[in-house]
């Protein structure tokens, strides 16, 4: 069955290199990107040129993001009765005790930190896929 | 022949040996009133100048009989008089006695207006006409200026450390992205393309990976060294004892593995940072640890009160052991005394240490002989209920 990940980060270089670590992990995986917040409130909303996105299952979404700020779009999305049922997991750099909680109160599903070194990046993309997409139950999708 | 000898009656002579006595010890006092190199003003209970000498007349601008008889409130506006003031809850004997000795800073006014800083040092005078002030003034405007100076140049220092402290957080936390790109990226080519390039490509990639993982952990130190100066907390009671133990929990790993022996006396309560202190306990019980020839490593701490308030903590180690050249040199921020691959390490550890040791007020030092153990000694004030 087909997995519909949507991973919202500006750096092109990350943005490789989790689609790589995915692969890895799981290989059903569909992995979209969106740049900005901007971008990813349309994906999400399948407005524009996403009208045909499909829904993700799990979003991995970066907090300092040009156009939209990362907690923008979570705030967002988790203030929208459509949209809040899908799991939305920070992916930044910062470790910053305030981003942390600023992100749980607004709901983000889990706070998880870039980490420096490629095999624990690869080591927390799996441990993401084995938790969220392999061992949690998640919603029905909406309309297919 | 006799001599005929002018005679005075024994009383007239005595009386005139008497005069000329006191005149001469008058005269006497005012040579040295007059030669001294501050200036003197005699003041009486009515707040009155009663006596001046040159270096007043100089340094106020006045001429004397401009200043006797007039107020000293003239010259010293504030401060001085309301000291004289004998009140009902105390003498004018007691309200001087309070006053003797200690050097008082105010303002003097000279005849021209301006204002100038002074310093008085005051001291009682008997005389017939009751307690009279001898009040010895300095001009201390120097002094005022280069202490003015000398505080700008202090917060200018402060300022500038900031300034460096954040701009160390600043270039370490900008340079952490675009290293783990190059770190990532040439670990994903060794990985990927390991064995299908050829010989010289697996070479180059693994002096590309192990370059950027180096200055990966180049940056984290220098990041924990500028955070110890902008992520450090208030210093409070905190109990060192709690600390060691914290510092040797975080160290299980490498006391299991090298079966290291760690021993403790009983430690006082410091005012401390906890988290620091941890850390440097850490830093400390760790190098003792790795820098050993192999053996068992036997580290003890210990902790003893100097003459002042504060505590002299020692660890004490059975390792390689120091050569006295480079006492200072190990302090420094990513030195090293070993090659690369004799021990681990970036050479920031002491620096930290010395640096959080240095933001509590102390100083840190070092025993030790090659080949015969090391003594790491820092100094700790005491907290509140040691």
């Amino acid at each position: 069955m087909r997995i519909d990940v949507l991973l919202v980060e500006d750096n092109p270089g990350d943005v490789r290199l989790t689609r790589e670590a995915f692969r890895e992990a799981n290989a059903s995986i569909r992995l979209h990107v969106a740049s900005d917040g901007v971008e990813a409130m349309a994906f999400v909303r399948q407005e524009g040129p996403h009208a045909d996105a499909p829904r993700p299952d799990l979003i991995l979404l970066d907090l300092n993001l040009p156009k939209l700020d990362g907690r923008e779009v979570l705030a967002q999305i988790k203030s929208d009765d459509h949209l809040k049922t899908i799991p939305t997991i920070i992916l930044t750099t910062s470790g910053a005790q305030a981003d942390i909680l600023r992100s749980y109160q607004l709901h983000a599903n889990a706070y998880v930190s870039k980490p420096l070194q490629l095999d624990a990046f690869q080591s927390l993309v799996s441990s993401i896929n084995e938790f969220w997409l392999t061992k949690a139950k998640l919603p029905h999708r909406h309309g297919g | 022949m006799e001599k005929t000898i002018a005679a005075k009656t024994p009383l007239q002579d005595l009386r005139l040996t008497a005069e000329g006595e006191r005149q001469e010890s008058r005269a006497k006092y005012r040579g040295l009133l007059e030669a001294a190199p501050d200036a003197i003003v005699v003041v009486n209970q009515a707040g009155e100048i009663v006596l001046l000498n040159l270096q007043a007349e100089k340094q106020f601008g006045y001429r004397r009989d401009e200043l006797v008889g007039q107020q000293v409130k003239n010259i010293i506006p504030e401060g001085f008089a309301e000291r004289l003031l004998a009140d009902d809850l105390r003498s004018a004997e007691d309200a001087l006695a309070q006053q003797i000795g200690t050097g008082i800073e105010l303002i003097g006014r000279r005849k021209d207006g301006s204002a100038f800083p002074i310093e008085i040092m005051l001291s009682p005078l008997e005389s017939a006409e009751g307690i009279l002030v001898t009040a010895a003034i300095r001009d201390i405007s120097v002094r005022k200026a280069a202490e003015q100076h000398l505080l700008q140049t202090v917060e200018e220092l402060n300022r500038s450390n900031e300034e460096l402290g954040q701009f160390a957080y600043f270039a370490s936390h900008d340079l952490q992205e675009p290293l783990r790109m190059v770190a990532s990226y040439t670990q994903l080519l060794s990985r990927r393309y390991q064995g299908r390039l050829d010989t010289d490509a697996d070479e180059f990639i693994a002096f590309a990976v192990d370059g950027a993982s180096r200055m990966q952990r180049l940056i984290d130190d220098l990041l924990a060294y500028s955070r110890v100066g902008t992520k450090g907390q208030d210093l409070l009671d905190t109990s060192s004892e709690d600390a060691l133990r914290q510092a040797l929990l975080n160290l299980r790993g490498a006391i299991g593995e090298s079966g290291a022996v760690v021993t403790h006396d009983p430690l006082p309560t410091v005012l401390a940072d906890e988290m620091q202190l941890v850390q440097l306990f850490q830093n400390l019980v760790g190098n003792a640890i790795k820098y050993q020839d192999p053996g068992v490593p036997r580290i003890h701490i210990s902790a003893s009160r100097n003459s002042g308030k504060k505590w002299i903590f020692a660890v004490q180690d059975n390792g390689l052991g120091i050569d006295p050249l480079y006492f200072d040199k190990i302090f420094g921020v990513f030195q090293r005394l070993h090659a690369r691959d004799e021990f681990a390490g970036t050479g920031i550890g002491l620096a930290i240490c010395k640096k959080i040791v240095e933001r509590h007020g102390g100083t840190i030092s070092v025993d030790s002989r090659p080949g015969q153990g090391s003594t790491f000694r820092f100094a700790l004030a005491s907290g509140s209920h040691s």
